[in-house]
């Protein structure tokens, strides 16, 4: 085989095991541990288009979560709206914040951006937590919304096995990685890369850099709110301190930072290092040792931001392109 | 190929280890527990570890489940960090690989409500022994059982006490101030409280919720003063507590009693801080350490012996649960969760090393809420030993030879 249909077929066939996996994995608990990674690549992935090429680093994504999570449970709950329409309407509220928040944040740099999406996604829970109404949908306050786990089907986005889940989820991600590889090569990509990286530079040059800056900022929201209600789905229940949690809009830049900002594979690679080592050791030592997961979480997160800065995709990409290298037929000798 | 041997002696002794547990798990009644033993709320997810190691420690000297041919009982932890999504994937894990027999949890309300749906999808009883939130029993489910009283029974049990205080002492009770923190937690007592008033007849002269980052609370208690309420109803945290004992006192409002909700009124700090400006105060616990229980005592000894600290109202529930599991499955003599569930709803326990409670009994009505769950009102006096919370009510857990002071001496 030639080096060229080797790359074309590596995603393909990788994309073929996910979907068969559900067939060697019989067991609901990994099934859902499954389930949770793929939606934590899914949210980081998302998180990307802003994190990772817009060169900031926005810590309140769990706002939009929240955003997604409750305008599609109220839907669903209040009017019997198919979460699938709600998941679409949570995604545009989602925007139209992610906008708002973007226009006078996006002049900010550095700290000062993360501080002020931080300050946004904690006001917005303490908002939360205090309305019990707003109109005729309601919050509930801090008790949150309970999905029923009755009547289960596709139109109302709601399974009694976990196979359901695991393909929606996977869909969603291959969807999202999709939409990321086809903007890291248009000229959107390339803008937020040089606003990122030099803004003055790019400004210079004619390119728009906050332009650019909002239209990822609008994807990235309105993305990141479709998986909101796909947490509420899987879970049954929300509430503002699960789904608009700092602990969530932080794992989600660990992810990143772990994986590898800015780069196509990075989120997967770190949401599939990561939430093993979360989930594995809290079932192994949350009974006898209590909080060691959350030590390793930060040693792990320790050592790769010392020894690999970029993260983990980049030795990975480069055993990648070793191991195509080696089975292409027509190898490079260089 | 040293660094080989170094890895392989503890991968080879752990699996040596998960193996024998592996093996010893084949004859046990499996309890699967979801406790926030990490994160903001571990220490009640420790203390609920300890009581229930303490009561099967017992339960297996014991002999175990008779019925079951003196099959043990095996506790399994699981971390929940207090967050839903993390014990519902625990609850998925302890049910489907830990093939666990009954489960039992979460004490945050947030996580027990989606852990008890996963339990009932796979039809998995539940024992619930404290998560207080009223929805959790509300919510149409065949398997969720909890020992623990519920949120509104906290206010209805303040206003059962009045009632009794007013036949008691021949003192009738007309007007009633409410005075409460602006949170979640303080409205919702309020609404309640007002639903009640009504019913009991009582006319509501003072609703005043305020911060309870307060510096001053003058204001609150003139308005107090000038409403001339009989009894005075509060909830509040530690600081506000504290303040407002001290500036009634201050003011020498006259009141017939004055009822905290726990909370700050329970914090160890709000004695130290008020002296005797908080005599004759009551408050509202789930459990006391003087309850007039036989057993209570040397319970709490013991578990203070263990643990280091005094049970506390969480820690008591959490043992009596495990009673509650053992007496079940006696009755049941299966292990099939239908039959679990049957024994569990024909629930009618009284006596026994578990029942240290403030109430009587635990039966379980058809949405699996123990009918019987109450909570103890203790009086804040000095009988000789300094200032203590002593139990007042109900009437059969009160400490023998106390009588409560109502109305309040006037000062």
């Amino acid at each position: 085989m030639t080096r060229k249909t080797l790359e074309r077929c590596a995603p393909l066939a990788l994309l073929a095991l996910a979907l068969a996996l559900p067939l060697a994995v019989q067991s609901a608990t990994y099934m859902h541990i499954l389930i949770v990674l793929l939606f934590y690549a899914y949210l980081t992935t998302s998180w990307n288009l802003v994190g990772g090429f817009a060169g900031v680093l926005p810590l309140g994504h769990s706002a939009f979560l929240g955003i997604g999570a409750y305008t599609s449970t109220i839907l669903s709950l209040q009017y019997g709206i198919s979460p699938w329409l709600g998941m679409i309407v949570g995604g545009v509220l989602a925007m139209i914040v992610g906008v708002l928040i973007g226009l006078p944040t996006f002049k900010m740099r550095g700290a000062y951006f993360a501080l002020a999406t931080i300050a946004f996604a904690e006001g917005f829970r303490v908002m939360v937590e205090n309305i019990d109404k707003i109109g005729p949908f309601a919050l509930n306050g801090p008790r949150g919304l309970q999905i029923p786990p009755l009547g289960f089907g596709l139109g109302k986005m709601l399974f009694a096995d976990k196979e359901p889940y695991y393909y929606i989820i996977l869909v969603m991600l291959v969807v999202v990685l999709m939409l990321t590889a086809f903007i890291s090569r248009s000229k959107l990509g390339y803008y937020l890369n040089a606003g990122g990286e030099e803004p003055e530079a790019a400004m210079a040059l004619g390119i728009n850099v906050a332009r650019a800056k909002l239209i990822a900022m609008a994807m990235s929201s309105f993305l990141t709110a479709l998986a909101g209600t796909f947490y509420a789905q899987l879970n049954l229940y929300i509430h503002p301190k699960s789904v608009i949690s700092l602990d969530l809009s932080f794992e989600i830049a660990f992810i990143a930072l772990i994986g590898g900002r800015g780069s196509i594979a990075g989120p997967v690679l770190g949401a599939m290092l990561l939430r093993p080592v979360s989930d594995f050791s809290r079932i192994y030592f949350g009974d006898t040792l209590p909080g060691l997961h959350l030590i390793i979480f930060g040693v792990i997160l320790i050592l790769v931001m010392t020894f690999q800065p970029r993260g983990l995709q980049e030795p990975l990409t480069r055993l990648y392109h070793w191991v195509i290298d080696r089975l292409s037929s027509d190898r490079r000798t260089a | 190929m040293k660094i080989l041997e170094k890895i392989a002696v503890p991968v080879v002794a752990f699996s040596l280890l998960i193996g024998t547990a592996l093996l010893a798990q084949a004859e046990n009644v499996k309890i699967g527990n979801i406790e926030p033993m990490s994160g903001p709320s571990a220490s009640l997810g420790q203390q609920g570890k300890a009581a229930r190691e303490m009561a099967v420690e017992e339960i297996n000297a014991a002999g175990g489940i008779k019925s079951l041919g003196g099959m043990k009982l095996e506790l399994i932890y699981a971390d929940s960090e207090s967050k839903p999504e993390k014990g519902v994937a625990e609850a998925e894990r302890l049910i489907n690989t830990e093939k666990v027999h009954i489960l039992s949890g979460c004490w945050n309300s947030a996580v027990t409500y989606p852990t008890t749906a996963v339990a009932e999808r796979y039809g998995i009883p539940f024992v619930v022994p404290v998560s207080v939130a009223d929805k959790i029993t509300e919510q149409g489910f065949k398997t969720v059982f909890r020992i623990a009283a519920k949120d509104s029974w906290w206010t209805r049990d303040q206003f059962a006490f009045l009632k009794d205080m007013e036949t008691e002492f021949n003192s009738p009770i007309k007007k009633v101030a409410f005075v409460y923190e602006n949170g979640d937690w303080g409205t919702g007592f309020a609404t309640q409280w007002k639903e009640l008033a009504k019913k009991a007849g009582y006319e509501v002269v003072l609703d005043e919720p305020y911060p309870s980052t307060s510096t001053d609370l003058s204001p609150v208690v003139q308005k107090i003063k000038r409403a001339r309420p009989d009894v005075l109803m509060l909830v509040s945290n530690a600081a506000d507590a504290i303040l407002l004992t001290n500036t009634i006192a201050e003011y020498n409002v006259k009141l017939k009693a004055i009822i905290g909700s726990g909370g700050g009124h329970a914090d160890p700090s709000f004695l130290k801080a008020t002296g005797k400006n908080a005599t004759q105060i009551f408050d509202i616990v789930e459990w006391e350490t003087d309850v007039n229980k036989p057993g209570a005592k040397e319970a709490n000894e013991k578990y203070k012996a263990k643990f280091g600290q005094n049970f506390s109202g969480e820690a008591v529930d959490a043992y009596l649960a495990m009673y509650v599991i053992k007496d079940a499955l006696e009755r049941s003599a299966s292990l099939e969760p239908a039959k679990i569930i049957e024994a569990l709803r024909a629930t009618d326990l009284s006596s026994g090393p578990g029942m240290i409670v403030g109430y009587d009994k635990v039966a379980f009505d058809q949405t699996g809420q123990n009918k019987h769950a109450a909570l103890v009102i203790v009086q804040v006096n000095d009988v000789g030993k300094g200032l203590e919370r002593i139990t007042v009510w109900p009437k059969t857990a009160r400490r023998a030879g106390y009588t409560p002071v109502f109305p309040m001496d006037v000062k």
